[in-house]
């Protein structure tokens, strides 16, 4: 073949045309404001793979918005890009998944909701010295290495436990309940044995007024939970307190009404599964009155109102909750974060992320602003009910769009399924 | 003790016990045939789940009468995938059959999440939420449905191989391959008749299981696991193995940790044995089942 030589370009009309171009218009090559790789790591095949793909499309929206409003403006308008790693809700996945999108150029990696995940690739960005903005992960443990790379805008275990007691409190008090007797439920990961170990330490410490009677783990995933729920119901809990995720939510309240276990209600001290639009689908009038302690959206929002609209357009039937709220401020967090930096350097963007004060009306709790270990300090959360096949606040007062039913006035098998 | 709940657990044990008995049945079949484990079988069982499910979103009909429509489709499945992957890889070593039925499982999972969504799908059926009380003992009946439905297609599987033609060369051709190919019978298509059959099997239990837990791309996976347990136990390639170890397997996962812990706290013990561990339970069985009979319970002289 001949070769094109710079002459025979030149000679040529569309030639002459390119060049004419590049002359002209410099901006086209030079002044193009340039990407910013962000590196999200969820779950998005596997066993929390629903959650997983909920998050990512929060990560996604709030990079979409971020870029439709002229991205970083401080960098020229450089616009943000989501690298996408999936890491199968496998941690040894989420490591070398988080390594590649290093490689790939990502200045801060944002993610995962599962807490052992969220070990690893703290673990990982701590070598690295790249920024991890912790979405959704509540292991206090996260935090307590002393990682100088790692921000969290969820709020912890403790935070959970603490909120789930002053709740209680209010509760137990309004409906003159002096004492109850209590089953507490967990998934076997760090985050299910976590959080459930913080509730029964709060429990016993404070020496609230719960007598827990028995305390059941189960592995995550788990397809049968007729031999669970048959102890609990030789128990004669008052409340059940489970810390579940979708799939053993569902079986779990079905179970419930198969062996028909009276309660006064199901309460749960921060669990995934109890508030996505498929429990609600699927359990309808079981999942009436549910209750669940969970850092929620803040209904009162102006910002909430903005995005959730958005969302319901694009991925109808599915609405921004706990997961993909806090999975789009967290790349709010960062975005602002570039901003203040105007550098993506990791050590100018760490420091940015130190001095963050973002607010936001999205979530309940107020602005975001991380504390010595990273925690954001104001990351709050509400207890939900499910109510009329809706999800409301319904503590604190504050927040709240309805008044709690407690106990439930008619057990699950008694609502006419 | 409390013997009210050791026998509640004994009894839904028991029950599902016969489904993994009927999902282990099918690996049970293709592996004594064709010497070929089928790594893709869980991810099979969730597909059996969808049909069922799909039907029961569009028609209304009930996943105890449409798991007849998901064992045809998997019947077809089963086939195609014998006559275009599996027929390839029989003659290879164990090692290299493990990787291609490894990846249609995969292929399986994922195809399903592009289908159907990520989401846990509970959807509401006719038995979904039944249960009758005997006394102190709740009997769940989609489990009792499907345990039934699920001991009949055995018997209905046994008698097809003892009784037909098909069935009897079946039977020839795991026998001795040669054999049956000297005396003119079609191996392949046996082959692939035999891998149906056994997907089919899956594929039933995959439509019994919609009304007793949610169904969701990845929950296949365990399946394969638990079935290969109960068939190692049971015997490899031994169809009544599979069945009592589907039994066992069924009542030891769920009576197991409650026992356990009775034994723990009669012997002074403040020891609970947790639920996350009842696989221990199963597998502990297992280890010993192959210490004392390394063929497992029915293995004949070939396992």
């Amino acid at each position: 073949m001949k070769k094109l030589s710079r002459k025979t370009f030149l000679r040529r009309p569309w030639g002459v045309g390119v060049m004419a171009i590049i002359l002209v218009f410099p901006s086209l090559l030079f002044s193009q404001p340039k990407e910013i790789p962000i590196g999200s790591v969820q779950a998005v095949t596997g066993v929390i793979s629903d959650i997983g793909i909920a998050m990512r499309r929060g990560n996604q929206l709030a990079v979409d918005d971020i870029n439709a409003r002229g991205g970083i403006k401080s960098m020229g308008g450089a616009k943000l890009k989501l690298l996408l790693a999936d890491y199968e809700a496998k941690e040894e996945v989420a490591r070398s998944e988080s390594e590649r999108l290093i490689k790939e150029g990502a200045v801060c990696l944002v993610g995962p909701f599962l807490s052992g995940a969220a070990m690893t690739v703290a673990t990982l960005c701590e070598q690295r010295s790249i920024p991890f903005v912790i979405d959704v992960a509540a292991a206090d443990d996260i935090t307590q290495k002393g990682f100088k790379h790692t921000f969290r805008t969820f709020a912890i275990s403790t935070n959970f436990a603490n909120n789930m007691l002053l709740y209680m409190t209010q509760i137990m008090k309004e409906k003159n309940v002096s004492r109850i007797r209590g089953v507490v439920t967990n998934t076997g990961d760090l985050f299910g044995r976590v959080q459930g170990a913080t509730f029964l330490k709060f429990v016993k410490e404070k020496k609230f007024p719960i007598d827990v009677l028995a305390h059941i783990e189960y592995p995550l995933g788990i397809q049968d939970l007729s031999a669970e729920v048959s102890k609990i119901k030789t128990l004669k809990p008052d409340v059940l307190f489970p810390i579940t995720r979708p799939g053993d939510a569902k079986l779990m309240v079905t179970e419930l009404y198969k062996q028909r276990v009276p309660l006064m209600g199901i309460l749960g001290p921060g669990s995934p599964g109890l508030y996505e639009p498929e429990f609600i689908r699927d359990m309808k009038a079981l999942s009436e009155y549910v209750m669940d302690n969970v850092p929620w959206v803040n209904p009162k929002g102006k910002m909430y109102a903005e995005v959730n609209a958005r969302f319901s357009k694009l991925y109808p039937g599915k609405y921004i909750d706990t997961n993909s709220g806090y999975a789009y401020l967290a790349v709010m967090v960062i975005a602002d974060a570039l901003e203040r930096a105007k550098s993506t350097k990791s050590a100018d963007l760490v420091a940015a992320l130190r001095k963050t004060y973002l607010r936001q009306d999205l979530m309940v709790g107020g602005a975001v602003t991380f504390d010595a270990k990273g925690d954001n300090s104001n990351a709050d959360s509400a207890m939900i009910q499910i109510q009329g096949g809706a999800v409301k606040v319904v503590l604190p007062d504050k927040a709240a769009e309805a008044k709690y039913v407690f106990p439930w006035p008619k057990q699950l098998w008694d609502r006419g399924m | 003790m409390n013997v009210t709940l050791l026998l509640q657990l004994a009894v839904s044990g028991f029950l599902l016990g016969g489904v993994y008995s009927l999902i282990a049945l099918g690996l049970s079949l293709i592996f004594g045939v064709m010497k070929v484990i089928n790594f893709a079988h869980g991810e099979m069982m969730v597909w059996g789940m969808y049909v069922a499910y799909t039907l029961l979103l569009w028609t209304g009909v009930d996943p105890f009468l449409s798991f007849l429509v998901s064992a045809a489709c998997l019947f077809l499945l089963g086939y195609a995938l014998q006559r275009t992957v599996v027929n390839r890889i029989i003659d290879f070593p164990e090692a290299m059959q493990v990787l291609p039925l490894v990846g249609m499982g995969m292929v399986f999972e994922n195809s399903a999440r592009l289908v159907w969504g990520p989401d846990y799908i509970s959807p509401r059926s006719r038995f979904s939420l039944s249960s009758l009380s005997l006394g102190d003992l709740m009997i769940d009946v989609p489990k009792l449905l499907a345990f039934s439905l699920a001991i009949i297609i055995t018997i209905a599987v046994l008698l097809f191989l003892k009784k037909t033609d098909t069935g009897k060369a079946i039977r020839a051709a795991a026998d001795n391959r040669t054999g049956a190919l000297l005396v003119g019978t079609d191996v392949n298509r046996i082959y692939a008749v035999c891998f149906g059959i056994g997907a089919a099997c899956v594929g039933a239990a995959g439509g019994l299981l919609v009304p007793i837990m949610p169904l969701s791309p990845h929950i296949g996976a365990p399946f394969t696991l638990l079935s290969f347990i109960i068939v190692i136990l049971g015997g490899m390639g031994s169809l009544s193995g599979a069945m009592v170890g589907g039994l066992i397997i069924g009542v030891a996962e769920s009576i197991g940790p409650e026992l356990i812990t009775s034994l723990f706290h009669g012997a002074g013990l403040d020891l609970d044995f947790p639920h996350t561990m009842k696989q221990v339970v199963s597998f502990f069985i297992l280890i010993v089942i192959m210490l004392l009979r390394p063929q497992g319970i029915f293995g004949g002289r070939r396992g």
